[in-house]
């Protein structure tokens, strides 16, 4: 079985977001899963671990999270094809391995299903952890973060993922939640290959064959420094490369922005709401739009900007208490357009309380 | 096309509501249809209350979650007041008719609420464990979101490993589709 591919050409199914993470993991080739259980990400292990031995593939049950960090960068350092996943106080241990990973620019890739914060609070969902994932860690946050929104994304990004990983050596991440992990929806799976999109090999980091300097070029894979000018030096380094690669790097999707006096601003299983609020209102006549950015980070900001430019008021809509909303202000730095608000942290929005929402700013009231 | 039919389905953990959910949009698939499914799981492995939302239609579905469904079915007392949340005046309320101490709990907004014999006709007729099955037969028979067919076919394909086992699972499963369509025959509830 083992040279078999797991997917020959592609195929229509119907499962759950976990399994479409394990099937994208096994698509696009990765070798060996590290992990440790916690809700709502088992099941990405538990089908991993399943399917995974029919193609030879790996599978290790790690201590916690950290440890499960830790042992992704090994295996990344040996040259497999590693990821790992997690979820809430995972997620929060975690940043200790993704920042050493960040430091020393080692490809991981890492899916996040949300849970609702602060602590063990509920296992069910949130888009609490978007300043975690993009910025966790005592570091600058040079990460990809992908903020997935259906299934298809989530098999997509979750191939696309080891692809930016590998290709910039910056830790990507696929940032989805509870909802998408534990629901059911159709979506089409399928070989890479057979699309024409080609996996980029890993190869070892260290032990290396040859001579460092002589046959090849050292690896020099730092996190520690003695002098504060020489931190600055390396780190200014990956932050340029970061910033030129950016992008490259950056999606976002938007719609109607040019005819909308309201614009509305959401990311993840939420955009799916605003997508029917807003295209509802517009066949009523109303004047919205969209912008949803998929890269968290880098943030799409100028396309931001751009799509900002004609409109009134913004209304950012997220699952969380204000965490998109940091990085729209942030990147609206300088723009006079009101930014209007819907937080829910911890529970889900459906599109009736964002049509809602969005009449009131456009009869003049907030709701 | 219309819009996607929501359902909520809510019960006692073990009442077989996940299974319902499941068996239901994978018909809709094997149809052909669009379908999303989604539980509502808390941190308690059993003894709470289990919701799933289940909604199926012509077009990719948009957000996973709703308030109103246009069907709401109970299969506890529990459930009756946990499944109020989610009625509004286009919602077709549907709960097991031997469920006691209830009636003051029931919703007064619904477009309809009905009372089904379920329990007490898959007891009489079939066995209790196929009651969720012919409340799913129900749902089908109202609102004809999937065709008898296809839900037998997403019945053999969720519980075929049993069938083989026990082959006279298959038609006790089969018989309690066709009861619980039956039930609703009958009634005014499209």
């Amino acid at each position: 079985m083992n040279g078999e591919k797991p997917i020959e050409g592609e195929r229509k199914v119907f499962m759950t977001g976990n399994e479409v993470v394990a099937w994208g993991a096994l698509a696009a080739g990765a070798e060996i899963m590290y992990g440790y259980p916690i809700t709502p990400q088992n099941e990405i292990m538990h089908y991993w671990a399943r399917l995974g031995p029919k193609f030879g593939k790996r599978f290790l049950q790690t201590e916690d999270e950290l440890s499960a960090g830790f042992t992704t960068i090994g295996g990344v350092l040996t040259g497999k094809r590693a990821f790992t996943a997690t979820a809430g106080p995972g997620n929060v241990l975690m940043q200790e391995p993704l920042s050493m990973a960040e430091a020393m620019r080692i490809p991981t890739v890492v899916v996040i299903q949300q849970r609702g914060g602060p602590s063990t609070a509920t296992v069910i969902y949130s888009q609490q952890e978007v300043t975690l994932t993009c910025f966790g860690g005592n570091g600058e946050g040079l990460r990809v973060v992908y903020a997935t929104a259906s299934h298809q994304e989530l098999f997509d990004y979750t191939i696309k993922a080891f692809n930016t990983a590998w290709r910039y050596r910056f830790p990507a991440f696929i940032l989805g939640d509870g909802y998408q992990a534990k629901m059911r929806e159709s979506l089409v799976i399928y070989d890479p290959a057979a699309r024409g999109i080609e996996m980029i090999s890993p190869e070892p980091l260290v032990g290396k064959t040859g001579v460092p300097g002589t046959d090849r070029e050292a690896a020099h894979l730092r996190n520690a420094f003695s002098v504060e000018e020489e931190l600055l030096h390396a780190l200014g380094d990956d932050i340029e490369e970061y910033e030129r690669v950016a992008p490259e790097i950056i999606e976002y999707d938007a719609f109607n922005t040019t005819e909308a006096d309201l614009l509305v601003v959401a990311h993840g299983v939420v955009f799916r709401s605003v997508a029917m609020a807003v295209r509802e209102l517009v066949n009523q006549g109303e004047r919205v739009g969209y912008f949803r950015p998929i890269t968290l980070r880098p943030f799409p900001g100028t396309q931001l900007r751009e799509a900002a430019q004609g409109a009134e008021q913004l209304l950012v809509v997220e699952s969380a208490y204000g965490q998109l909303n940091k990085l729209v202000l942030e990147n609206l730095y300088g723009s006079n357009v009101p930014v209007r608000t819907l937080f829910r942290p911890g529970v889900g929005i459906t599109p009736e309380e964002v049509n809602e929402e969005c009449r009131a700013l456009l009869a003049g009231k907030e709701a | 096309m219309g819009k996607a039919v929501r359902i909520a389905i809510a019960g006692e953990g073990g009442q077989g509501v996940q299974s319902f959910a499941q068996i239901l949009t994978e018909a809709a698939v094997l149809e052909g249809k669009e379908a999303l499914y989604i539980p509502n799981f808390g941190i308690e492995q059993r003894g709470g209350v289990s919701i799933a939302f289940v909604q199926i239609g012509d077009e990719q579905i948009g957000a996973p979650k709703f308030k109103t469904g246009d069907i709401v079915v109970a299969l506890s007392d529990r459930a009756v007041r946990r499944g109020q949340m989610h009625v509004g005046p286009e919602t077709i309320f549907v709960y097991d008719a031997g469920i006691e101490g209830i009636e003051a709990d029931l919703p007064k907004n619904a477009r309809k609420v009905l009372a089904l014999p379920a329990l007490e006709t898959a007891s009489r007729k079939l066995h209790p464990r196929v009651f969720n099955v012919l409340i799913m037969g129900a749902v089908i028979g109202a609102t004809r979101v999937v065709t008898p067919e296809k839900a037998k076919e997403a019945i053999e394909k969720r519980l075929g490993y049993k069938f083989e086992k026990s082959p006279e699972l298959r038609d006790l499963n089969f018989q309690a589709l066709e009861e619980g369509i039956n039930l609703v025959a009958g009634m005014e509830v499209a």
